[in-house]
């Protein structure tokens, strides 16, 4: 496999304050890859220094062996990474139909079949396709800030902790499809506080705090690690 | 002479603007403030024959009264709506000059208001023999105290909770400040200050007329904060003597004044968007100075 | 009398018709920047003067006039927005406020520089009388801004909802940075959102002066101020409630002025807008702001 994503000696700071002190990582070509941390590690920073949305003070970020750092978020999607925000941010005042097209926005080819493909995959987003995105519920609006990312065809998913403040079933319905995701073909880079969902889809993890990388390696070598799962699997065994 | 008067004149609504920047509003409306101090107190010297000291004093009071009467039912505004609120009040407030017609037979002329023709012969200054000197002296000496007071304030309490109400007015809640209140009493103290400048302008040039107190005054007020800087009481004053110091004072850009003021000026935000002495500024000064 | 309130509500509705464009310029930039341009109303004025001036030394036709006044908005609201709101798109509002203030100032001072009368006759766009209807007067110019403004607006309506750019500038409104992650040019929006309001102005400020067929530097602070009072007046940021805000302030001030003169107009607009302020009624304060 080759690393699709490598993140080398990146540095994100807001002010005097960085957020980001030197990350490393790589995300490989058609893996589910997971980063764990507690709040405030830098996850979100790292996925928006990513995306293009934060510039980054010093580092590379090379996606498809091509430098993207500090590149422009448009440009960024436009290369096939997209983003499925931290709280979902879909587009509150548009309706489901037209958070899709927006998430179309660089595509100049047809993607009326995407839409209908998307709709079998999320029915309820079909039922729901005239209202209002701001007037669905919680796991429907995750739902469609993942299909508005699947709309620009990326090769690399980045997830920003999907699963935050759903239900159990609707969490395990988003696992779902990332699975789904994973076996079409998509890469994903899942910031994850839900570990024990993430062991089951994840092939490799990394874990985050205080802005740098502490640890990275398999399922196996994370639930082996005495001190990671103490904070992150609590006294269940994986 | 002339100049250094009117940068004094100037300061104070650059100060009260200034002083609305600080908790956290913007203000359109100060010049309303200063025409009420202007008014308030050419019709008491001049109609009156109240000491100008006494007439001062009554401005000042009825500027606060005034922006306590526009700040009660705007106190719950913030940003643009509070803005155009205070617009709308300055705006109104010019447009009642206008309709004032309030005049006495003084020596056989009338003396007061006079609508849109303005208000004439605000001489007490003349009249009790104070030198030009001496009235350039008596502003910048008010202004000194007023600048006093302000550093006074913003080295105590008052002036932390003052930025905190700024910054995050919820956070200031949670701390137990009463935001209204602490916010009304802001509001009436820029307008009194505000209105201090206005009746020493209208003693400074003896003609008052409603155009004076335009949107022009209030927005370069609240550009002459924004250009000195926002980390200290001096930035306002700053942004005074560069505007009508350097530029009106000098000959230099006769005729193209405007075209290089407002170039810099845009240019001067792209870099310091809290203007020149901004709070980094003020406090790496502190600390070399300390 | 009531010949009296049909006339003044015309005219008021013809009045209006130009505080509506202004209006719905403002409110698009102020949808997606949130941020207030100051400087609308003297790009405006600088289009108007161009024009002018263009009319002066040159030709007076109507439509090579409005080309003008719509060009010469155009670049100068695009210099505005290159050095008072690119640089400010996550900074500070009130820095780009006061920059835009700033322009104001610049192009107040090149205007009279290069044409220092306080008044100049502008062409009007027709020798026509004024059309009878029994007797009620009715001006063609009249007819003309109302049928611009309608014309802009359902435009606007079918640019919004059918086009790609529509759906890009509805996203940046909405939500600024999910725009961005769906692959949104965020500031190419934003600029052409600027050109496009600033077009507007530009035909909303041909229409003025060729009603009134005069011209002065005050047309620029008139504009700004009318503009955000009808903005202001419909509920910020909404274009629907800009054409109404603009239209009832029309009428209002129309009426106003017929029984109890100017300053009672301005008074009253005014008025209307601080107790509006002040009570903040819920079409005011659910549209975005």
């Amino acid at each position: 496999m080759t690393a699709l994503l490598e993140v080398r000696d990146l540095v994100t700071a807001y002010g005097k304050i960085e957020a980001l002190k030197g990350v490393n990582l790589d995300v490989q070509q058609g893996s589910i890859t997971c980063l764990l941390g507690p709040n405030g590690a830098g996850k979100t920073t790292l996925m928006m220094t990513i995306a293009g949305i934060l510039r980054p003070r010093i580092g590379s970020i090379r996606f498809a062996g091509e430098e993207i750092a500090g590149r422009p978020p448009h440009a960024i999607v436009a290369g096939g990474a997209a983003l499925v925000p931290e709280n979902r941010l879909v587009f509150p005042n548009m309706t489901v139909l037209d958070n899709l097209h927006a998430g179309a926005y660089q595509r100049k080819d047809d993607f009326a079949s995407d839409i209908e493909r998307l709709f079998t995959r999320f029915p309820r987003l079909k039922e729901r396709s005239t209202q209002l995105a701001g007037t669905l519920s919680g796991g429907e609006q995750q739902m469609l800030a993942v299909a508005r990312a699947l709309m620009s065809r990326p090769k690399l998913l980045l997830m920003d902790e999907p699963s935050l403040g759903l239900a159990p079933l609707v969490v395990e319905e988003i696992f779902r499809i990332i699975t789904q995701l994973h076996q079409d073909g998509v890469s994903i880079f899942l910031v994850e506080q839900n570990a024990h969902m993430a062991l089951k889809v994840a092939q490799h993890f990394y874990l985050m705090e205080q802005g740098k990388v502490t640890f990275s390696g398999t399922p196996g070598a994370l639930a082996e690690d005495e001190v990671i799962r103490r904070a992150y699997l609590g006294s269940a065994r994986a | 002479m002339g100049v250094l008067t009117n940068i004094g004149l100037i300061s104070f609504v650059a100060l009260s603007a200034y002083l609305l920047i600080l908790a956290g509003e913007m203000s359109f409306g100060q010049q309303g403030f200063f025409g009420v101090g202007a008014y308030t107190a050419g019709v008491a010297t001049a109609m009156y024959g109240v000491p100008l000291p006494i007439a001062a004093l009554m401005a000042m009071g009825a500027g606060a009264a005034a922006a306590f009467l526009v700040g009660l039912p705007t106190l719950r505004l913030r940003g643009l709506y509070f803005a155009m609120a205070t617009l709308a009040a300055a705006e109104m407030l010019r447009i009642v000059f206008e309709l004032i017609h309030f005049q006495r037979e003084i020596d056989g002329e009338p003396v007061g208001p006079d609508g849109t023709q303005g208000f004439r012969g605000i001489r007490w200054v003349f009249e009790n023999g104070v030198e030009r000197e001496g009235y350039l002296a008596m502003v910048w000496g008010l202004l000194f105290v007023v600048v006093i007071l302000f550093l006074i304030v913003e080295r105590s309490k008052l002036g932390a909770t003052l930025r905190m109400l700024g910054e995050d007015p919820e956070l200031a809640r949670m701390l137990g400040i009463h935001v209204e209140r602490f916010k009304l009493g802001v509001v009436a103290t820029a307008g009194a200050l505000a209105a201090l400048g206005g009746a020493l302008y209208a003693h400074h040039n003896t003609y008052i007329e409603p155009r004076n107190f335009d949107i022009m005054l209030g927005v370069h007020s609240l550009a002459y904060a924004l250009i000195g800087g926002l980390g200290t009481v001096f930035g306002p004053l700053l942004g005074v003597l560069i505007d009508i110091g350097a530029l009106e004072g000098s000959r230099v850009f006769h005729g193209y004044r405007m075209i290089v003021f407002g170039g810099l000026v845009a240019v001067l935000l792209i870099f310091r968007p809290r203007g020149l002495l901004d709070e980094r500024v003020v406090h790496w000064l502190k600390r070399r100075l300390a | 009398m009531i010949l009296d309130l049909i006339q003044n509500s015309f005219d008021g509705l013809a009045m209006g018709a130009s505080y509506a464009l202004l209006a719905v310029g403002f409110t698009l930039v102020f949808g997606v920047l949130r941020r207030v341009n100051l400087s609308y109303g003297p790009a405006i004025m600088f289009g108007c003067y161009a024009a002018t001036w263009v009319s002066f030394s040159f030709h007076s036709n109507i439509f090579l006039l409005l080309g003008i006044a719509v060009l010469g908005s155009v670049l100068a609201g695009t210099y505005v927005e290159r050095l008072c709101f690119a640089p400010h798109h996550k900074g500070s509002a009130i820095a780009a406020m006061v920059a835009s203030f700033a322009l104001w100032m610049q192009f107040e001072e090149v205007v009279t520089l290069v044409m220092p009368k306080h008044l100049y006759d502008f062409p009007p766009m027709f020798d026509a009388e004024p059309l009878a209807i029994g007797p009620l007067s009715l001006r063609a110019e009249a007819l003309v801004m109302l049928a611009c403004a309608l014309a802009i607006c359902f435009a606007l309506h079918r640019m919004l909802y059918r086009s790609r750019f529509g759906l890009a500038l509805r996203a940046v409104t909405d939500a600024p940075v999910a725009a961005q992650l769906a692959g949104i040019n965020v500031p190419r929006v934003l600029l052409l959102v600027f050109l496009l309001a600033s077009a507007i102005g530009g035909l909303a400020g041909w229409l003025i002066v060729s009603t009134h067929t005069q011209v002065t530097p005050m047309l620029g602070m008139w504009s700004t101020l009318k503009g955000l009072l009808a903005m202001m007046i419909g509920g910020l940021g909404s274009l629907p409630g800009a054409v109404i805000g603009g239209l009832a302030l029309g009428v209002l001030e129309a009426h106003s002025q017929w029984f109890l003169g100017p300053q009672a107009r301005d008074l009253i607009a005014y008025l209307l807008l601080f107790v509006l302020l002040a009570w903040r009624p819920r079409w005011m304060t659910t549209s975005h702001g």
